[in-house]
């Protein structure tokens, strides 16, 4: 590696252009004609309510310019992103791509390595209180792993006792000063010289259960298509009550909403849950330190924050073939608390930003910096939004109704709604008052802004867990 | 929150003018433009994703099995 690298530029290089593609936008409104604002009118409303209202909309040339520029933004991003997507698969550049599907095939062609099995690595830093779940609900898979082991990294509590009484293997780390990347690599050093073509190698966190059926179909489509690298989950969150649990389970829903609605297209590899053949992984072992980011050696970076983002581009740029089947849904945990919300958000954002800068721009990278950008952009915007709404509500003598954009609003609601239906009741009702989320998005917006500028200033980054501990036994009474 | 902002007092913390200044309108059109496209967007996401490739009709049919069993 080395050319093509950003490392803290990133932040800059995001702040200018989104921060560019807004104030262009700003200079041409302020060089050509606005509306002059006419008078508002006034009317009753249900032969009760005294309403103040403007009936002004902003000219139809301009609208149906700034609708067009949307959708061709959006419809752009996705049909470059399909189009890299095919091209890197149809590759056979044995040095840039060793992992594209042509060669895979080429090289496993009339070799039968054994049917699919599936090893499960649990990382686990102190997670007595939820590995019990994450393991039951492995054994109880219509489709159980043939091994799981618990990586049990730095643990002080009962972690180890619990993987022993589940019935399941145990690797401890030694001296890993990297977290749970680090202590992945240490157990992956171990299993993955034993293991052939076809047997598996699944990551899993402590605090996420499997659904029914997961591994079935995750089987299934690793033993139809041998060219097929990894398998990824989708999450969602679980039951946990309060409106900051409804946030964050809204929010999972709609992203995997959207993964659906891109036909298994992956995104993130999710550290949850997914599946990787054993090449795979030893090939991004083999290509660290020469064409992708990392040292020799290691399946995961050790220096990324956010080491299942990493490990997706570096597939990606390997030429690995990946999928995220809707069937494959895991139940994660979700953060009890806006301060855990916030490191969590930080910590995903620091990486996401740190990884784009390692591997600089690459058509593998392509979609991750037109995310990058997008939410950029929408922070600036929904900033400008804050700031007009907050003008006008102070410097107006009376509140006025603009039933044009009052109008628009309604889209917005449907589309809040529609994108969470599956979540149920509680999940619409959120979706359909709008201002709630809109706050949740300003909030996840501050995080970004503060990711932008901590790796801009080159401010160091920390790792946050939740702390689990198991509530005291009671203690049980003879007779 | 509309309600309590009827009832504020007129202008008290800003002065109605400012509403008809050059740079309010700026604000103004900005984010009118902006919330037009982000409507678009929104609305593209209720509807069902189109795929150019479901209307161009194709067989796909592999040359060689991709299966793990040679012989599939």
């Amino acid at each position: 590696m080395g050319a093509g690298r950003f490392n803290r530029a990133v932040g800059l290089v995001i702040l200018a252009v989104a921060g560019g593609a807004a104030a262009l936008l700003w200079f041409a409104v302020a060089a050509g004609d606005r509306p002059t604002s006419g008078t508002p009118s006034e009317g009753i409303v249900f032969g009760v309510w005294d309403v103040v209202y403007d009936t002004e909309a902003p000219a139809p040339r301009i609208a149906v310019a700034a609708i067009a520029l949307a959708l061709l933004f959006a419809a752009g991003v996705a049909s470059l992103e399909r189009r890299i997507v095919r091209r890197s698969h149809r590759t056979t550049d044995a040095g840039q791509a060793p992992l594209a599907p042509q060669l895979v095939m080429a090289s496993t062609a009339g070799v039968y390595a054994g049917p699919v099995t599936v090893t499960v690595l649990i990382p686990a830093h102190n997670e007595e209180a939820s590995l019990g779940a994450t393991i039951t609900s492995l054994s109880s898979q219509s489709h159980r792993p043939e091994r799981v082991i618990v990586v049990a990294d730095n643990c002080t509590d009962t972690t180890v006792e619990i993987a022993h009484r589940h019935g399941v293997e145990v690797i401890e780390s030694v001296d890993n000063t990297h977290k749970k990347a680090g202590a992945l690599n240490q157990a992956m050093s171990q299993v993955l010289p034993g293991l052939g073509d076809n047997d598996v190698l699944m990551v899993m966190d402590a605090d996420t259960s499997l659904d029914q059926g997961f591994l079935a179909v995750a089987v299934a489509r690793l033993t139809d298509d041998r060219a097929l690298m990894a398998v990824g989950g989708l999450f969602y969150g679980d039951e946990s009550a309060g409106m900051l649990a409804q946030f964050q389970r809204n929010e999972y829903i709609r992203y995997g909403r959207e993964i659906r609605r891109r036909r298994g297209l992956v995104f993130v590899l999710t550290g949850t849950a997914s599946l990787f053949r054993p090449r795979a992984l030893r090939t991004i072992a083999e290509s660290r330190g020469l064409s992708i980011p990392g040292k020799n050696g290691d399946v995961y970076d050790t220096a990324s924050l956010t080491e299942d983002n990493e490990l997706t581009i570096a597939l990606k740029s390997l030429g690995g073939l990946m999928i995220s089947p809707s069937q494959c849904t895991v139940v994660t945990e979700l953060m009890p608390t806006w301060r855990m919300l916030w490191a969590q958000r930080l910590r995903w954002q620091r990486g996401a930003l740190e990884n784009l800068g390692a591997y600089g721009m690459t058509p593998q990278t392509f979609r991750y910096w037109a995310q990058q950008l997008g939410i950029g952009y929408g922070v600036i915007a929904l900033g400008a939004y804050f700031a007009l709404f907050t003008v006008m509500t102070f410097a107006q003598d009376s509140w006025i109704w603009f039933p044009f954009w009052v109008g628009l609003g309604l889209v917005f609601v449907v589309e809040r709604v529609v994108t969470v239906w599956k979540g149920g009741w509680t999940a619409r009702l959120l979706g359909a008052t709008l201002f709630p989320e809109l706050f949740f998005a300003a909030f996840l917006n501050v995080v970004y802004v503060k990711g932008i500028f901590d790796i801009a200033l080159g401010r160091r980054a920390t790792w946050n867990h939740v702390v689990h501990t198991l509530p005291p036994q009671p203690v049980r009474r003879a007779g | 929150m509309m309600a309590n902002a009827a009832a504020l007092p007129a202008g008290v913390l800003l002065p109605e003018s400012i509403l008809h200044s050059d740079g309010f309108a700026i604000l103004a059109t900005f984010v009118a433009i902006n919330t037009l496209m982000y409507v678009a967007l929104a609305f593209a996401k209720i509807l069902p994703k189109a795929y150019a490739s479901d209307w161009i009709h194709r067989t796909r049919r592999r040359s060689e099995t991709r299966s793990i069993h040679p012989d599939a």
